[in-house]
């Protein structure tokens, strides 16, 4: 959770998952500690992020929630990765700890220009496949349209583990067409959160648990498996 | 630096400074634990508890305005036997006092849930909810209407011995006239405001931005009302107040304090610097140390 600006405009931290954390002396980065945050200009928030200046202080909260659970290890069970829009930044860390296993990476967007990290997923052992939904790069249609069009590549005796981030309508579209015994899907939920430490109730999801159907995105998840998220 | 006396006094609670997290932003308090040692806190008030769990409103639930924020939580708690089986126990290894908010939809639920938790050791005062915005049935009938809100807290009052805390709405014409009411029932102090009721439209989709559609507004956009109606509240009782409404920090804690309020609860700013709470009790033992106050009861009402 992310304090953009000292004053109250905006009021409240913003949520961010982590793009990439490089501790200190990492090779890729000098001396002192890295953390990336990639995120898309939406609102009042992210708006002044892009006025910040190099050098300028922010505070911080984290790590909070719960995240991705990798798979165990050794496995043959096959990894697939579906993000749409800025959603896919949020998969890259699972990527990068699973960077020696066999990966099928699905990016989509809108337009080609909302196509992100491609070269960084090329690092990795991946086939990636790419859709937007204005046919300018890659699949025409949807990613969710462009994972169902290569389902068939998915055989029944085999288990997946799919990791999806995006929007809600993209999610649910998805948690329609795994309803497999042999696909585990997890997803990173993201709503509007007022705290980010589980103390306001405000960023609840609806979920099937008996007691609480409400769920915390920030403390219960953001990471839920798809069997119990109420996908309505 | 000569220690300054932050003690404050609310019917027989004696808090040890005046700062108190706010019921429904505080979560049951282990949220917190992280972030600063709780027992620094005057007091605390988790979230409101009902006889029975309330699932809470469907989302969206918050909304950022301009120094703002609208919610309909819609009071999500775990009802009355969770809470002592599975919240209340953390507590005990607090030496902070325990408020408990509590609300319910009918006269006898309220009445009920007092007699209970009047049998649980380990609480240190009530605080009854007539206020909630979001909520059709529970507490805001009572809240707007001076009649029954004296009948609820009477009724309340005898059963209970604990300090028994009404907390008010702001949406009513005459807040004084509804502190005198609950002051007359036996409210042993009171505690206001609760959030203004608001709401917001999306132009783009022409849909509201919550899934209640309206909710209550609170933060430092709220405070000057909040301010203004603690001083009306105080001309008119003498029973103490808890004032509320934006607090952000110590010099807020202190106009409140001047404008009427013994004590004071901090909200939305738990949410935006979980250590809002023991920051303000920091920068309230400054001010008064830098203008030579040696107790800080001299400041309550102490404006004009």
């Amino acid at each position: 959770m992310l304090k953009v600006s000292e004053d109250s405009s905006p009021l409240l931290r913003r949520p961010f998952s982590v793009y990439k954390n490089y501790p200190e002396n990492h090779p890729e980065k000098k001396k002192r500690g890295c953390l990336f945050i990639y995120y898309k200009e939406v609102g009042k928030g992210t708006q002044k992020m892009t006025t910040l200046k190099k050098g300028q202080t922010l505070n911080l909260i984290g790590p909070l929630g719960k995240g991705f659970t990798l798979p165990p290890l050794p496995s043959s069970a096959n990894i697939i990765l579906i993000g749409g829009g800025v959603g896919i930044v949020s998969l890259y860390p699972i990527a990068e700890a699973l960077k020696n296993r066999k990966m099928f990476v699905f990016i989509g967007g809108k337009t080609r220009d909302d196509i992100l990290c491609l070269e960084d997923f090329k690092n990795f052992n991946s086939k990636i496949s790419v859709a937007t939904e204005d046919g300018s790069l890659g699949f025409r249609g949807t990613v969710v349209d462009l994972f169902l069009f290569q389902r068939k590549n998915f055989t029944k005796n085999r288990k997946y583990y799919i990791y999806s981030c995006g929007p809600i309508a993209m999610l649910k579209a998805l948690a329609g067409s795994v309803k497999f015994k042999n696909f585990v899907c997890q997803a990173s939920l993201e709503t509007r959160m007022g705290c980010g430490f589980g103390a306001c109730w405000g960023c609840v999801v609806k979920t099937n648990h008996p007691r609480t159907p409400y769920q915390r995105v920030c403390k219960e998840g953001p990471v839920f498996s798809f069997k119990d998220i109420l996908w309505e | 630096m000569q220690s300054c006396d932050l003690t404050v006094k609310i019917g027989n609670l004696v808090l040890k400074n005046p700062v108190i997290v706010s019921s429904g932003t505080f979560g049951f308090g282990e949220e917190f634990k992280d972030f600063f040692d709780l027992n620094q806190l005057g007091a605390i008030i988790p979230k409101g508890i009902s006889l029975e769990p309330m699932a809470g409103n469907p989302p969206p639930r918050i909304f950022e305005t301009e120094g703002g924020l609208i919610n309909s939580i819609g009071l999500q708690n775990p009802g009355f036997q969770e809470f002592i089986k599975n919240k209340l126990p953390y507590y005990r290894h607090l030496k902070t006092p325990l408020i408990i908010n509590f609300f319910g939809n009918t006269q006898k639920e309220y009445i009920e849930l007092a007699r209970r938790f009047d049998d649980v050791r380990g609480i240190s005062g009530l605080e009854m909810n007539i206020s909630c915005p979001n909520i059709k049935k529970g507490g805001i009938v009572f809240g707007t209407d001076p009649r029954m809100a004296y009948r609820l807290a009477h009724a309340v009052r005898k059963a209970t011995k604990l300090t028994l805390i009404v907390k008010l709405s702001p949406n009513v014409t005459d807040i004084a006239l509804m502190a005198k009411s609950v002051e007359e029932g036996g409210a042993n102090a009171i505690s206001l405001v609760n959030t203004f009721r608001a709401m917001a439209i999306n132009i783009h989709s022409k849909k509201p931005e919550l899934g209640n559609i309206m909710g209550g507004l609170s933060g430092p956009a709220i405070k000057p009302i909040a301010l203004r109606m603690v001083w009306e509240v105080h001309q008119a009782v003498k029973v103490p107040i808890i004032g509320m409404g934006g607090i952000m920090n110590a010099e807020d804690v202190i106009e409140f304090i001047l404008a009427g309020a013994s004590a004071i609860q901090m909200g939305t700013a738990n949410l935006i610097n979980p250590r809002a709470g023991i920051e303000a009790i920091q920068g309230i033992k400054k001010y008064l140390t830098q203008n030579k106050i040696d107790r800080i009861q001299k400041l309550i009402g102490a404006f004009g």
